[in-house]
């Protein structure tokens, strides 16, 4: 896929890239975090150097997919853009992904009854596509 | 490392001039320009300086040399153009003050009703093509937030999942948020400069529309159209001009690595801890001395949070602190009985300017010419504007003579 196809794909995402590889993992179905290749060190949102240890050489890894859920809002107003509906609320939260404390993405959790997210629920991420924006990462109950 | 205390610029710059805009929520025919030049020149006169005499512009996001050529400022040495909020352009200020950049600096904020933060605003056609050209949302600040929208944690958003989580953790219900919202509501009822000034009681606010939960209308800043503006020179040359200067006795900017909403770990790791860490170890003033506090609410939860940070109470203790110092007969504040908090009604009700707001009505009431809400023998204010990311900020600000 080229980068104008990639940009195409995802209207109105800031692209760049040193992001790229995180939405072309997005378009394979998968959730690429950067990750240092002399620490080990994830993290995100995906930059070129290793905040720890300064090496210049990181990797988009594919991560398990699995945390805990550390902030929570319920949003009554907001944009139509995604689909949100608002009547009941919109959930919206950071999940603290299993690879490492503070390691966190933003997303709101789907096939739930929105009034009943809480707190430090166990949750999964899905890939799912949203009309005319591209793929984007959002969250699941774990069964 | 331990925070620096060299602070070579104490006492030696002082605010000369005030002036701002009204603040409105009506007044579809001004711009961020205008606004802006409305603030700047009653600065300029309220310090009895002329364009010949200003050298220096520090604003926010209307440019500076706009501001400079629609004012016939013939020559600056030292221009600049910070991200908001208020904290950046005023250290800029002073720092180039004391360096000898420049003399005497004109410094401004405005806040613009945005038409996705406001229907009125919304519902106006030269409005929605104000947006053009400015940045949708954090997404184009470049900071790595690449998405905006209902599914992504920063902004309001996040300020909203924090007062959650504050809330969660440290076991208060939202009718300790609505002590900050009604605070600010009775102090604006004095300041007719203030959009909202009706009474608030603790039945209306929890009745508030919830906007992002715990969040209420009531508890994030009001849209409004207003500009601040500030003349900064230097403490002698304030001397040989009309006002009571207002010193900097110490500022500072306060940043850590969790710059990023999601990101941050936990308020232990706020830019805040950083502000009050350096502040004190830069200024010779303490909490102790402290006659007026105003910490930026422009969401109910960051008060709590500065309250806890510069020293009154530890972490979580916030809520109880206020609860403690809360006089029911006046439906207020005051710290010790003594130290009211937030005078002019804050972002909550006097306007959303990005604790320009607060700055200003600090220096109003270092001045003694703050009115009907004047504290009596105010000497000392400490203000601190922003958040927890990317914009905490710190000021003791100290009468001159």
């Amino acid at each position: 896929m080229t980068n104008d196809e990639l940009l195409d794909a995802f209207p109105g995402v800031r692209l760049d890239q040193d992001n790229a590889a995180y939405y072309r993992g997005l378009l394979d179905g998968e959730l690429l975090i950067n990750r240092c290749d002399d620490c080990a060190t994830w993290h995100f949102p995906a930059r070129s150097a290793c905040p720890r240890c300064w090496s210049r050489s990181v990797t988009p890894t594919a991560v398990a997919g699995t945390g805990t859920i550390v902030l929570l809002t319920m949003l009554h107003q907001g944009s139509r853009k995604e689909g949100a509906d608002y009547t009941v609320g919109h959930p919206l939260v950071a999940v603290e992904l299993d690879e490492q404390p503070g390691l966190r993405l933003g997303g709101t959790v789907l096939g739930v009854d929105p009034r009943t997210v809480q707190l430090g629920e166990r949750v999964r991420i899905v890939i799912r596509r949203l009309e005319g924006r591209g793929p984007r990462v959002d969250f699941e109950r774990m069964p | 490392m331990s925070p620096s205390r060299r602070n070579p610029a104490r006492d030696q710059v002082a605010i000369v001039g005030l002036g701002r805009s009204a603040y409105g929520r009506d007044r579809l025919g001004c711009t961020p320009g205008s606004l802006v030049l409305d603030a700047a020149i009653a600065a300029a006169r309220d310090a009895g300086v002329g364009a010949a005499d200003i050298d220096g512009i520090c604003g926010s996001t209307v440019a500076a040399g706009y501001v400079q050529a629609a004012l016939g400022i013939a020559r600056v040495s030292w221009f600049s153009n910070p991200p908001s909020v208020i904290g950046n352009q005023i250290v800029a200020a002073v720092a180039a003050v004391n360096s000898g950049m420049c003399e005497t600096a004109l410094v401004y904020h405005n806040a613009y009703r945005m038409p996705f933060a406001s229907r009125s605003a919304g519902r106006d056609p030269m409005r929605r093509r104000a947006m053009l050209g400015l940045a949708e949302t954090r997404s184009a600040w470049g900071t790595g937030h690449a998405e905006s929208g209902a599914n992504s944690m920063f902004g309001a958003n996040a300020y909203a999942a924090w007062a959650g989580r504050y809330l969660h953790d440290y076991g208060y219900e939202r009718d300790t948020l609505g002590l900050i919202a009604i605070n600010s509501r009775t102090n604006a009822a004095s300041n007719d400069n203030a959009v909202y000034r009706e009474p608030l009681t603790m039945q209306d606010y929890l009745a508030g529309r919830m906007v992002r939960d715990p969040l209420s209308v009531y508890d994030m800043d009001i849209p409004v159209d207003a500009a601040d503006a500030f003349i900064i020179t230097t403490t002698e040359r304030a001397r040989y001009l009309a006002q009571t200067p207002v010193l900097v006795h110490a500022a500072t900017l306060g940043h850590t690595d969790y710059g990023i909403e999601e990101q941050l770990v936990d308020l232990d790791h706020a830019g805040q801890v950083v502000v009050a860490e350096r502040l004190w170890a830069k200024s010779e003033l303490t909490l102790a001395d402290v006659d007026v506090f105003y910490p930026y609410e422009g969401f109910s939860n960051i008060a709590l949070s500065w309250f806890e940070n510069v020293g009154y109470c530890g972490r979580g203790e916030g809520g109880a602190f206020v609860r403690q110092h809360w006089v029911e007969d006046e439906q207020r504040i005051l710290i010790h009985g003594r130290i009211p908090v937030n005078t002019h009604g804050g972002s909550l009700s006097e306007g959303g300017t990005q604790g320009a707001g607060h700055l200003y009505e600090a220096c109003l009431q270092l001045r003694g010419t703050a009115g009907i809400r004047q504290v009596p023998g105010a000497s000392v204010a400490l203000v601190t504007p922003g958040g927890y990311y990317f914009n905490s900020q710190g000021f003791v600000l100290r009468r001159g003579a």
